[in-house]
């Protein structure tokens, strides 16, 4: 327990700076949204001007993009692509920064077996990053209220939001299992961004050729929103291969983890 | 009984060496000094001791119980300070300390205090802005702070000025008296010489040999110099015991292990302007060990 609380100490600021910065682009954007449903008809135009193959890259779909279900969607692949970079980051630097900081002799020194560390430093992220999607979906849930210019199906709204989680936990478990490969990882901010960044922009590939299975490599992918806001539910082959990648990365982390050799500094 | 017994320890990284067939062990209420050269296996041996690394064979026992097997339970009652100590670098050297503490289910809080003030250590500041000889006064205090049964030092003199060194050299003694046994490991002969009971002399991976410290310095070695009165050579001090052995036209200096009366007879036949018969220092009879070996 006392690891865990010194970890949820130690991303304290993180969490908040991210939380608060999720909250503000959402927020932004979502302050856009009543002028776009005023001209929705304009909008649908310009937006038929643009290549389809772009409108898909970004995820632009005509018609929807003036419902607010529709704008938010839109809106909210960024923010998950914002809330996997958090994810990846502290995924990536919960085991090695103590290797980077060189603080590993301390910890592994004292009465704990190295898989309460890696628990305990788990569920640290894990409640972190849920502190941060919680925050998110209930503030963005106010603010659509807020700006609705008509009643939206609020259960495929929270759908749509809690994949936020999910896909963090994807991320985060991305970043554990990259810091135990690569144990002399020096850069966690370049290898989360080029990592998060690649699955993005195969995701937009992805879309834009219309391949399905480019979704299976992509966690941006598995939950597709408009499915979601058309069906209110989730897409279960990709659940469970998601669930199944975090179980596989985890054990496998755990695994190299309690059997790795912390070397003389 | 003994707490530390080490049966055959042996790391390989890959094909590199690490340490190979260290057996050694160390008795309850000793200080036992565990000396080479950089790169001897110091660290790898203690390393492994306390699983941070994992033997490629044989096996050591803390406690009477495997050390990689029950390290966490063992844990409980080591104390360990390396040679360069790392903490969280934002934290009050407080906050750690608790933090430390937080590990061991006792109230170490007077301790904590205890130390701090023998070590002239300042709780409220920040790891970030103190010196190396402070942060390695965070180390001791952290390693003591439990009241461990085995406290294992690696190198961990370095960055503490000559007063401080005493001072923790003081610590030590004062946790040996209360009972704890203590496995140091230095390259500073002298150093080892002032603290241990026993040494364990490592070079190259191996245990070259183990033996009290009062055995290694008076029982049988000593450094023989003498000025003659005519030109000396090697040969005028041809006998089993002698080594180390420096002639310089008239005078002469070795180490002797073996029958006085044998060497002063031979020395007897000798004219002499002076002699002088010393304690060797540890680090004469340390290279006496590694020539032999060569």
């Amino acid at each position: 327990m006392n690891i865990f609380l010194h970890e949820i100490r130690a991303y304290r600021k993180s969490t908040l700076v991210w939380t608060v910065s999720l909250i503000a682009l959402v927020l932004f954007f979502m302050s856009l949204f009543p002028s776009f449903a005023k001209d929705a008809e304009q909008v649908n135009e310009l937006l038929k001007t643009l290549p389809e193959a772009l409108r898909k890259a970004v995820g632009i779909e005509i018609g929807s993009f003036t419902s607010i279900l529709g704008f938010y969607s839109y809106v909210f692949m960024y923010i998950a692509l914002c809330g996997a970079i958090q994810a990846m980051m502290i995924g990536t630097s919960i085991l090695s920064k103590e290797v980077r900081e060189k603080t590993v002799d301390f910890l592994l020194t004292k009465p704990v077996s190295r898989s309460t560390i890696i628990v305990s430093k788990l569920s640290a992220a894990v409640v972190s990053i849920a502190i941060t999607s919680l925050s998110f979906i209930l503030c963005a849930y106010f603010i659509a209220s807020y700006v609705k210019t008509e009643n939206f199906n609020e259960q495929a709204f929270f759908l749509l939001s809690s994949t936020l989680f999910f896909v963090q936990v994807m991320f985060l478990t991305i970043g554990v299992i990259a810091s135990m490969l690569l144990p002399r990882l020096k850069s966690v901010l370049s290898l989360s961004l080029g990592v998060v960044f690649a699955f993005f922009f195969i995701g937009m590939f992805g879309s834009t050729v219309g391949e399905a299975s480019v979704r299976y490599i992509t966690p941006f992918k598995y939950f597709d929103s408009m499915f979601i806001i058309k069906n209110s539910q989730y897409e279960w082959s990709y659940l469970i291969v998601g669930l199944v990648w975090i179980a596989v990365a985890l054990s496998a982390s755990f695994y190299i983890y309690t059997k790795r050799d912390m070397n003389a500094l | 009984m003994n707490v530390i017994e080490s049966n055959q320890l042996t790391k390989m990284y890959g094909k590199a060496r690490g340490i190979s067939n260290v057996s050694f062990s160390v008795k309850e209420g000793e200080i036992f000094g565990f000396i080479g050269p950089n790169g001897a296996g110091k660290s790898t041996t203690i390393r492994t001791l306390l699983a941070l690394i994992y033997p490629t064979s044989g096996s050591a026992t803390i406690f009477g119980k495997d050390c990689i097997k029950y390290a966490p339970e063992i844990k409980k009652e080591i104390g360990y300070l390396p040679s360069e100590v790392f903490y969280y670098d934002n934290m009050k050297v407080n906050d750690l300390l608790k933090y430390s503490a937080s590990f061991y289910k006792k109230d170490c809080t007077k301790r904590i205090r205890e130390l701090a003030e023998a070590l002239n250590l300042d709780l409220s500041k920040k790891i970030d802005d103190l010196s190396l000889g402070n942060k390695k006064k965070v180390g001791i205090v952290q390693g003591l702070l439990h009241e461990p049964k085995l406290i294992i030092l690696d190198e961990p003199t370095s960055g503490l000025d000559p007063l401080m060194q005493q001072k923790f050299f003081e610590l030590l003694r004062e946790e040996n008296k209360k009972g704890a046994t203590i496995l140091f490991s230095s390259h500073i002969l002298g150093e080892v010489q002032k603290l241990c009971d026993r040494v364990a002399i490592i070079k190259e991976g191996e245990i070259v040999k183990v033996e009290t410290m009062s055995a290694l310095t008076e029982n049988s070695y000593k450094k023989f110099r003498l000025e003659a009165v005519h030109h000396v050579t090697t040969e005028d001090f041809q006998l089993d015991g002698v080594t180390d052995m420096k002639v310089k036209e008239k005078t002469v200096s070795f180490i002797y292990k073996g029958n006085m009366n044998a060497i002063i007879s031979k020395i007897a036949e000798i004219p002499l302007k002076n002699l002088w018969v010393e304690e060797p220092t540890l680090e004469e009879i340390f290279m006496h060990y590694y020539e032999k070996e060569e």
